[in-house]
């Protein structure tokens, strides 16, 4: 089930073309991470789709009923409200019962860990509460879908992390969309990777597709000692090269060739230790879908 | 020359005057981040009758 | 509607916090005293500067008490309606542009009670401003003077308060169309300075004027405006109330995508 389809969406700034005829879908519960260097149109791409632009072109199909909710990139707050003033208001703008509202308000600022400073100004705070703050403000009508703009990268790795623990238990019941450029935290809480390039959508699937794709085609095969790598590279009819006590093969580990392989090493003895594929981590990943196409 | 009547009748504008400087004052203590150095904003209200207050509040304390 | 209560909470706690609804009534209220006072110690004030030399005898011609609270209504004319715009220029466009506004405009507002919250809320503080302001003024001079017939001075104040309700909406609609605090101040005060230069030089005939509305509250404390020319500039200026504010509510609502994310 999707709550969210795009299909073709634009945006033109006068002559600058920032987001390129887009197309992806959000199935219910599930994270997307949208990953892409500055200035590929990921910030345009979910002001749209929080309804702050008008889009140019295409169109985006919402479930009925949906509730959104926004964290901008660096939320700015009227600096004389309390944190619970604050957040008890954003509840009220987004249809939560009045009546609810400030019990509500006061669960998701202990939720994002603000319960202390709940009756301080916020225009005392520091950039992290400014930012669980956001976060509070965007959850606090409890959406079926979050668009967060670099929700983590503002946080010291301490706050990164719990923030990241406290994303990860929303999933399931809410959908997330965000963009990061932290990309070891993309790999941790992702369904689906949207790569944006000068506003196109370059590269998209889950992490193991995406990486599939984008593995270097090398097998290492691990023996006991330098000696069986060499004779394998020797004796076997692969063009294998040999590293230290490994021997490395130029395909990927999904390829037929791989079964002959197994055949073989177990007909000839020699003890394998291992057969592993390097996998490529996304920050690879994402370097070379930057500098491809 | 300044008879009980005229007293009577001055005496509320400079306590509106001084309470219009303490209240200006006090803003400008406790807020973080005037627009400005807060001993120039500090003179221009004591000095400035009436004015120097105002001036803080539209200019100085950045409504945001 | 179901907003209206909530951003008027928002609206009256930034009024409250930031002091506005205290200082600007105190500019009016020392507007308002101001020119009764001076008025009164003028002879006092001259001698203690010593200007006067000896023997010199000036007569003060006494001040008529309507001529003072039409001086008062002079002076918020010029520095009270200066300090109406310069303290809600920002209302919505410094809130687009120092990027408070986006955590609004990402949820489902209701531009026209975010309109109005703000409207509202200056609205009441220009009103409370003025009637202090002119409460102050009427008291002083009928201290120092005479009292002005209470029925006249009412009318007087009930028709200038029309016009500042003019002011208000033609500054928050102004703040609405214009990308930055400063271009609103420039574009309400020019159209209202060049509008009143206008209907003053070239406007005698334009009766239904809602420019001539000061006029005809300074009137109301002599003869009287004409009454079709008043009822009229009444009629009108209440027409461009609505339709200033259905423009800014419009306004608002273009934009909202102005609002730095």
């Amino acid at each position: 089930m999707n709550v969210l389809e795009v299909r073709a969406l634009s945006k033109r700034f006068g002559t600058e073309q920032a987001v390129d005829r887009v197309d992806f879908e959000l199935t219910e519960g599930s994270a997307t991470a949208l990953i892409g260097p500055n200035g590929s149109g990921k910030t345009t791409t979910l002001s749209m789709l929080a309804g702050l632009l008008e889009s140019t072109g295409g169109e985006i199909q919402r479930k009925k009923g949906l509730s959104v909710g926004f964290l901008p990139q660096y939320p700015r707050f009227f600096p004389w409200l309390t944190a619970l003033e604050f957040t008890e208001m954003a509840a009220k703008l987004s249809g939560v019962d009045p009546r609810k509202a400030r019990q509500q308000a006061q669960r998701t600022l202990e939720f994002v860990g603000l319960h202390q400073v709940a009756g301080k100004k916020v225009g005392g705070f520091s950039g992290g509460m400014k930012q669980r703050l956001g976060l509070a403000q965007a959850m606090v009508h409890q959406p079926s879908l979050l668009l967060l703009d670099e929700p983590i990268s503002s946080l010291d790795p301490t706050g990164r992390r719990e923030v990241m623990e406290l994303l990860k238990s929303l999933l399931g019941q809410t959908t997330i969309l965000y963009s990061t450029h932290i990309l070891n935290d993309a790999e941790e809480m992702t369904d689906q990777l949207l790569f944006l390039r000068k506003g196109r959508l370059v590269e998209q699937g889950s992490l193991d597709q995406v990486r599939s794709r984008y593995a270097d085609p090398q097998i290492q095969i691990r023996f006991e000692n330098t000696d069986a790598a060499e004779r394998f590279v020797r004796e076997s009819p692969w063009p294998a090269t040999a590293k230290g006590a490994a021997a490395v093969l130029p395909v990927k580990a999904e390829e037929p060739v791989m079964q002959d392989v197994f055949r073989y090493l177990a007909a000839n003895g020699g003890r394998v230790l291992g057969v592993e594929q390097e996998t490529a981590s996304l920050e690879d990943i994402f370097l070379k879908v930057v500098a491809e196409k | 020359m300044i008879d009980e009547q005229a007293l009577l009748l001055v005496l509320p504008i400079l306590l509106l005057q001084l309470a219009l400087m303490i209240f200006a004052l006090v803003d400008l203590i406790k807020n973080p981040n005037p627009n400005g150095p807060k001993w120039m904003w500090a003179a221009i209200i004591v000095l400035l009758n009436i004015i120097g207050p105002i001036l803080y509040f539209i200019i100085g304390r950045r409504n945001y | 509607m179901k907003q209206l209560s909530t951003l008027l909470l928002k609206e009256w706690r930034e009024n409250v916090r930031n002091y506005k609804v205290f200082w600007i009534p105190v500019v009016f209220i020392l507007l308002g005293v101001t020119e009764p006072l001076s008025n009164y110690y003028l002879p006092q004030i001259l001698d203690a500067a010593g200007g006067l030399p000896d023997g010199a005898v000036i007569e003060f011609p006494e001040p008529e008490p309507e001529q003072l609270l039409v001086a008062v209504m002079g002076q918020f004319q010029t520095i009270g309606m200066l300090v109406l715009v310069l303290a809600y220029m920002g209302s919505i466009a410094g809130e687009r542009r120092n990027g408070t506004a986006t955590l609004l405009y990402a949820r489902p507002l209701s531009f026209t009670s975010y309109f109005l919250s703000k409207w509202m809320m200056a609205s009441l503080i220009a009103m409370i401003s003025i009637w202090t302001g002119f409460l102050a003024g009427y008291y002083y001079t009928a201290v120092l003077f005479s009292a002005v017939p209470f029925g006249d001075f009412l009318l007087f104040a009930i028709t200038y308060s029309l016009w500042i309700l003019l002011v208000v909406t033609m500054i928050l609609f102004a703040s609405a169309a214009m990308p930055s605090a400063g271009l609103t101040a420039a574009l309400a005060l020019t159209v209202l300075i060049i509008a009143q230069l206008v209907d003053g030089l070239l406007g005698s005939r334009w009766i239904w004027s809602p420019l001539k509305l000061p006029n005809y509250a300074a009137a109301f404390l002599d003869i009287g405006p004409d009454g079709g020319a008043f009822v009229g500039a009444v009629l009108l200026a209440i027409i461009c109330i609505f339709g200033l504010a259905a423009f800014g509510i419009w306004f608002s609502k273009r934009n909202r995508s102005k609002a730095k994310v």
